[in-house]
């Protein structure tokens, strides 16, 4: 059955184990790569897909995306850039795919999250009116899942 | 003397009154303001001593408003003030001080030391001497409405998103409503959940609020660089805005300098007192818990402590809240030392973090609060202030120190169950 | 001029001079500063119970949290030096005979022997606070000739007085002529340099407690 709405999505997401959620994760945020293009974001993502990855790997990837995170926060005062600032969110989705799992917390649910959030930037610089990515990351997962 | 450096001094004879007339002539040099500023503290050097950073100024008020003073001059024994002295003092007034206030809780002859830097950035700034991040800071504020350009689009697009995660209407414009949420630059770019908290709370404790179109932004660039006619305009804004709607009550965001502006140096600016009340988003939190309106669920069970910033605690008088809150939805509280009045800063408020020269020397200050979470050895560092938040993830990164940093007011708002709103399904 | 020329000299002429001179000079200052005013706030104030000016006057003089660690010789020395110059200006008979020639009313003073002690104090803790100025770099940076001007200003009267009575160095006569001449010179210069926080540190703590008050901040 199709996904239709964020309900269903979060519950769906709630099945997968970490390893998936991870996987699926990455697969939201490569849709909005282009507006970060950090290298350390990319290392995080290609790490996020693969099935195999160990722990020691993931903490290394998710120290250098986490500081990527901290580098893009718009500095108070200075001038902003909605462009840029959706790089922010795309951080902060990438450690989301990498960082531990938190009980109780989904975190492929929050990297959606915060996908749509960078998304959002790009409306607020006046470039996209209305996004349509929570519909984009229902397709993405029905196509996971049914593969 | 430069068409400038004239307008600076005649703006630092202005603002020159009895309180700062006593406190140059009660100073007797101990240095004890020294050991309460974090950037004389971790760096060992002299020149960042608090009254020091004034020297200028004592000058001037000596020259133009003691009579031997007036007769040194006369008989040419005095230094008079130059641009390049002022040039120089740029550093000390700006990017060693953050108006956090320490110094003027220790002078022993009782000396408001940060009263008197406030009043000399105005004497700085007419000359010229603020540094070009907070002047840009500043200009966008006037012509844009937001320090960092924030502009309405921007604002809309995050209501929007909030309205879809959480099905809760964000009002705008709504006259009549019981508060009127302020909101910072930093936490409509940087931590957009906060419109979503806010939110969720009011919609929980059942209360009326509105944002406004014409006045979102409560930073106030103005009163950091030390302009207060810029501090003037952006006030009145949020003055008109919350008179036209007549809300009861202004909020303040969590940004520690807006609520300084607004709710301290708000209706001295504007000439006349106000016929609302200004509150920190804090103490509405604590109101709201005084009174039984939160009802949160469950607890953090990771240890936890808490930074004041300098404008909500020390300068503010906004301490008992944040804990009362804290001990609401966490286990685990522990306070670091110094916590609470006596409180270190984070090293980037008052303009500071907006000036891209003072970096190394705001690293180099937070090996203060770095020593403070090294006593305490929290899980996660908890605060009220979005720019506090974001100078210590960065001076954490630097000194590569794995502690998260999260907000009171998310914090609180995720203990709040989601609304059961009927939403819209799929886009 | 004979030794006691020079005692009739400063009990007189050179008396009249400097008190005259610091009770203009301290009307002076007290009214160039004072009459400058403030302004009113009209800021909504919160009200919290121990937070005001007045609280501050007495508050200030106690430590605030951490302090005294960082400057024990600033805070230790500072205290025994001003608690002693009080005890032996306004507690030695001599000092109570002369006021009362001077006022019209007296008061019981101490023992002469705590009056030594407290002078000897005093003198110990006046010169640890001089190497202390000397040597932390902080008050060596901030220090300019008026720090060490007043500092010989406030030392000389309680080590000659000292040593007037214990019958050191001069004979008596020339002993106390200089202390009374030192003590002139400390009237004349106070009202004109730091020393001056005599008075207005009253105001100072006022002011400060007062800005804070209004916001409901015990400084």
């Amino acid at each position: 059955m199709a996904t239709t709405n964020d309900k269903e999505f979060r519950t769906k997401l709630a099945t997968l184990s970490v390893s998936q959620q991870r996987q699926v994760a990455a697969l939201f945020v490569q849709r909005v790569f282009a507006l970060s293009n950090d290298a350390r974001i990319k290392a995080a993502l290609d790490m996020a897909k693969r099935a195999d990855i160990s722990d020691a790997e993931l903490a290394v990837v998710s120290q250098a995306a986490n500081t990527a995170r901290v580098e893009s926060y718009a500095q108070c005062g200075r001038d902003s850039d909605w462009t840029t600032q959706a790089g922010l969110f795309v951080a902060k989705a990438a450690v989301s795919c990498v960082g531990p799992e938190v009980e109780g917390e989904n975190l492929a649910w929050d990297a959606a999250m915060q996908v749509r959030v960078a998304r959002t930037c790009m409306a607020a610089s006046g470039d996209v009116t209305d996004h349509k990515e929570a519909e984009a990351q229902y397709a993405i997962l029905d196509n996971f899942l049914n593969t | 003397m430069s068409a400038s450096l004239e307008k600076g001094v005649r703006v630092l004879k202005e603002v020159i009154d009895a309180p700062i007339a006593s406190y140059f002539s009660s100073c007797v040099h101990c240095g004890l303001c020294a050991e309460a500023c974090l950037f004389y503290t971790e760096t060992g050097d002299p020149k960042y001593t608090p009254i020091h950073k004034l020297e200028p100024m004592r000058r001037l008020y000596e020259q133009e408003y003691t009579v031997l003073g007036r007769l040194k001059k006369l008989i040419g024994l005095s230094k008079a003030v130059t641009d390049a002295e002022l040039a120089e003092w740029q550093e000390l007034v700006y990017n060693s001080c953050t108006l956090c206030g320490r110094c003027s809780v220790v002078c022993p002859v009782g000396n408001d030391i940060v009263y008197m830097v406030r009043k000399f950035r105005e004497g700085m700034s007419a000359s010229g001497n603020a540094p070009d991040g907070i002047k840009g800071a500043a200009n966008r504020t006037i012509t844009i409405g937001s320090p960092m350009g924030v502009k309405l689009p921007a604002v809309k697009a995050q209501m929007r998103h909030v309205e879809e995660d959480y099905g809760l209407p964000i009002p705008m414009d709504v006259e009549g409503a019981e508060y009127l949420v302020m909101l910072s630059s930093m936490e409509i770019m940087n931590f957009p959940e906060y419109l979503g908290a806010i939110a969720k709370i009011m919609h929980q404790a059942g209360k009326t609020w509105t944002l406004c179109s014409t006045a979102f932004e409560a930073t106030n660039a103005g009163m950091q660089i030390g302009n207060s006619d810029l501090a003037r305009v952006i006030v009145s804004r949020i003055v008109d805005a919350a008179e036209k709607l007549k809300v009861k009550t202004v909020i303040s965001p969590e940004c520690g300098h807006a609520y300084t502006a607004l709710r301290w140096e708000g209706a001295n600016l504007m000439g006349r007192s106000f016929g609302f009340k200004v509150r920190h988003i804090i103490e509405v939190l604590g109101e709201f818990q005084e009174q039984g309106l939160l009802k949160t669920e469950g607890f953090e069970t990771d240890r936890l402590t808490f930074h004041d910033p300098c404008q909500l605690a020390r300068r503010g008088g906004v301490i008992k809240q944040q804990r009362n809150l804290m001990n609401m939805v966490s286990k685990n509280f522990v306070e670091m030392p110094d916590a609470g009045f006596m409180n270190w800063c984070c090293g980037g408020g008052g303009g500071a973090s907006a000036i891209e020269e003072g970096e190394e020397l705001r690293l180099e200050a937070f090996k203060k609060k770095k020593s403070q979470l090294d006593t305490v050895k929290p899980d996660r560092l908890v605060t009220a202030c979005a720019n506090c938040r974001i100078v210590m993830e960065e001076g954490l990164e630097h000194y590569q120190m794995n502690l998260p940093v999260v907000g009171l007011t998310e914090m609180i708002a995720d203990h709040i169950p989601n609304p059961v709103v009927a939403k819209p399904e799929g886009n | 001029m004979g030794e006691l020329q020079f005692l009739t000299w400063v009990r007189g002429t050179g008396l009249n001079l400097a008190i005259s001179i610091f009770l203009l000079g301290v009307l002076v200052r007290i009214i160039e500063i004072y009459s400058l005013g403030r302004k009113k706030d009209l800021a909504e104030p919160r009200s919290v119970a121990g937070a005001s000016g007045m609280n501050t006057v007495f508050r200030r003089s106690i430590p605030a949290d951490g302090m005294l660690k960082t400057s024990p010789i600033t805070y230790i020395g500072g205290y025994v030096f001003h608690i002693g110059l009080g005890v032996v200006v306004f507690l030695f008979a001599p000092h109570i005979k002369f006021f009362q020639d001077l006022l019209g009313f007296s008061w019981p003073g101490l023992p002469s022997q705590a009056v030594d002690f407290a002078a000897v104090l005093t003198i110990v803790a006046l010169l640890l606070i001089l190497i202390d100025r000397i040597s932390k770099p902080v008050k060596r940076y901030l220090s300019t000739f008026q720090d060490w001007f007043t500092w010989t200003l406030t030392f000389l009267p309680v080590l000659t007085g000292w040593m007037a009575v214990q019958h050191l160095l001069l004979p008596y006569t020339t002993m106390l002529a200089l202390h009374i001449l030192t003590v002139e010179l400390l009237l004349v210069f106070l009202p004109f340099t730091k020393l001056f926080h005599a008075f207005t540190v009253f105001g100072s703590r006022w002011y400060n407690g007062t800005v804070n008050g209004h916001k409901g901040v015990a400084v």
